[in-house]
């Protein structure tokens, strides 16, 4: 009898789903994404030229960040600590996140009472800062193989700025006006943009716990839905409604729904599925096969 | 000094002692585990093993865990251990999804084994511990409290960790990686020992002999 042994990496425990971070706080990140991602369309209207909603957006940007991180205190052990999130700026992405979503909220909210504009600069800031920490956050968890990528906070910028552009047709829309051309344009660009960072993000060369729990996203009928409902529906209907201003308010409206529907749904499915604790591996192990 | 660990799978027969002893010197409530063994079939026929991995924190050197917290509750000691101030912790959950060795947990509930907590239940019952994330920390109170008796942790069975000393196959070796006369550092220098996960860069201080 003789032996023939093979030492290779082997996954001694499987990836297992994470539960720590459920609802909440996909709320959270979706509701943060559309709060600054509104406040940011809304400037990006009125330098533009476009009639532009930045008093909507001053108010209802703020509450929907201030929504997302009453929800997500709902799920902490002991939300009655939450000030205390705010003690580690210097490290933690979580106190960052705080910190700008705060200084956010004050200083977009601050124009529905003192109606001047010297603020809105280092309020878009904050509202950049709070989509990037969001994505930062992500970014350095590591057990987590799905979201431990470099460009997850560009990802949630610009899932941001759709969700928030889509949020805003649907103000207009809703106020019975059609948003400017010139923005129309702009939106579509960020609906490109963010595809193609999607599709980087699933394409991540990240390894197999990487490639394993982010199937679903790449191959699935989440990834599908995604893509053709999240990117390419929204980029034909815009296209459609910019070339044929005919086909009415009501096509613009369907395409930010689906804009918004989207981002939210992706986002959903990167915490609740891609969100998998990485499997156990060992980088050498010899299996021995024993042959007579 | 670094406090770690060697544990020969080789020996392991996957009993649990380990994780009861821990259970049982933490007082952890009914359904919590700061550590468990893990039974492991690897490959495809015919090139197949069967081992068993006891699991637990692997307290890093550069433990991704510690950063990420905002309140600041995941700390690391000057001699390697990592652990979490109950008091400060506002259980968000983040450390947990920061470490990659699955080791972080939070204790939603102190649940019983029963309907109602029975008298060794609430006399080892600790609520500072509810809602917050707990982990293992090489039983640091041994630890310190044996070498303030001048104790030897990983020699003095009263200065080393519950696990180590419960263990029925002398599966864990515990003590003063820094330090090369130490069993712990001897085992490891002898021996092919390997740590889980070394692609993460996290420098664990828990390392595993399997071959």
């Amino acid at each position: 009898m003789s032996t023939v042994s093979t030492a290779r990496t082997v996954e001694l425990i499987a990836a297992t789903p994470q539960t720590l971070w459920g609802k909440p706080a996909v709320i959270n990140f979706a509701l943060g994404g559309l709060g600054a991602g509104l406040y940011l369309a809304a400037l990006v209207e009125v330098w533009l030229g476009g009639p532009g909603v930045l008093k909507v957006a001053s108010w209802l940007g703020p509450a929907l960040v201030l929504a997302g991180f009453i929800a997500v205190a709902t799920e902490a052990g002991r939300p009655l600590r939450g000030p205390r999130v705010l003690s580690r700026l210097r490290t933690s992405w979580m106190s960052r996140e705080l910190w700008v979503g705060g200084i956010f909220m004050a200083l977009a909210s601050a124009e529905v009472v003192v109606p001047v504009a010297w603020h809105r600069y280092p309020a878009a800031a904050a509202a950049i800062g709070l989509c990037l920490a969001q994505g930062f956050i992500l970014r350095h968890a590591r057990g987590i193989a799905a979201w431990d990528v470099p460009l997850m906070p560009l990802v949630f910028l610009l899932s941001a700025i759709i969700s928030g552009a889509g949020l805003l047709v649907l103000v207009e829309v809703g106020a019975g006006r059609a948003p400017d051309g010139a923005f129309l344009f702009a939106t579509l660009v960020a609906v490109v943009a963010g595809l193609l960072v999607w599709r980087g993000f699933v394409a991540w060369p990240g390894g197999p716990a990487f490639v394993h729990s982010t199937a679903e996203l790449r191959e699935g009928r989440a990834g599908a839905l995604i893509l053709a409902a999240g990117y390419l529906a929204p980029l034909l209907l815009g296209t459609l409604a910019l070339t044929v201003p005919s086909t009415g308010r009501g096509t613009l409206g369907l395409a930010a729904i689906l804009m918004i529907a989207g981002q939210v749904y992706a986002k959903s499915e990167l915490i609740l599925t891609a969100g998998q604790l990485r499997p156990i591996t060992l980088a050498n192990l010899t299996l021995r096969r024993r042959t007579s | 000094m670094r406090w770690g660990m060697v544990i020969d799978v080789r020996r392991c027969v996957g009993c649990q002692t380990c994780t009861i002893a821990c259970m049982q010197e933490h007082g952890l409530p009914a359904g919590q585990v700061w550590r468990f063994v893990a039974d492991c079939e690897v490959g495809e026929y015919p090139d197949v093993r069967r081992l068993f991995l006891p699991m637990q924190c692997m307290h890093c050197a550069d433990p991704p865990c510690v950063p990420v917290c905002p309140t600041g509750a995941s700390r690391q000691r000057e001699d390697g251990i990592v652990w979490v101030e109950y008091g400060a912790c506002v259980g968000c959950g983040y450390c947990a999804v920061a470490c990659p060795y699955h080791s972080r947990h939070l204790i939603h509930e102190a649940r019983g084994y029963f309907d109602a907590l029975t008298p060794p239940e609430l006399a080892t019952a600790q609520p500072e511990r509810v809602g917050v994330m707990t982990k293992c920390n090489f039983c640091k109170e041994r630890v310190d409290g044996g070498r303030a008796q001048g104790l030897t942790p990983g020699i003095d069975q009263e200065a080393t960790p519950m696990c180590a000393v419960a263990c029925i196959a002398n599966v864990i070796t515990f003590g003063d990686l820094d330090d090369p006369k130490s069993p712990v550092a001897r085992l490891r220098a002898e021996t092919k020992a390997q740590p889980l996960l070394p692609e993460c860069g996290t420098e664990p201080s828990v390392f595993y002999v399997v071959e």
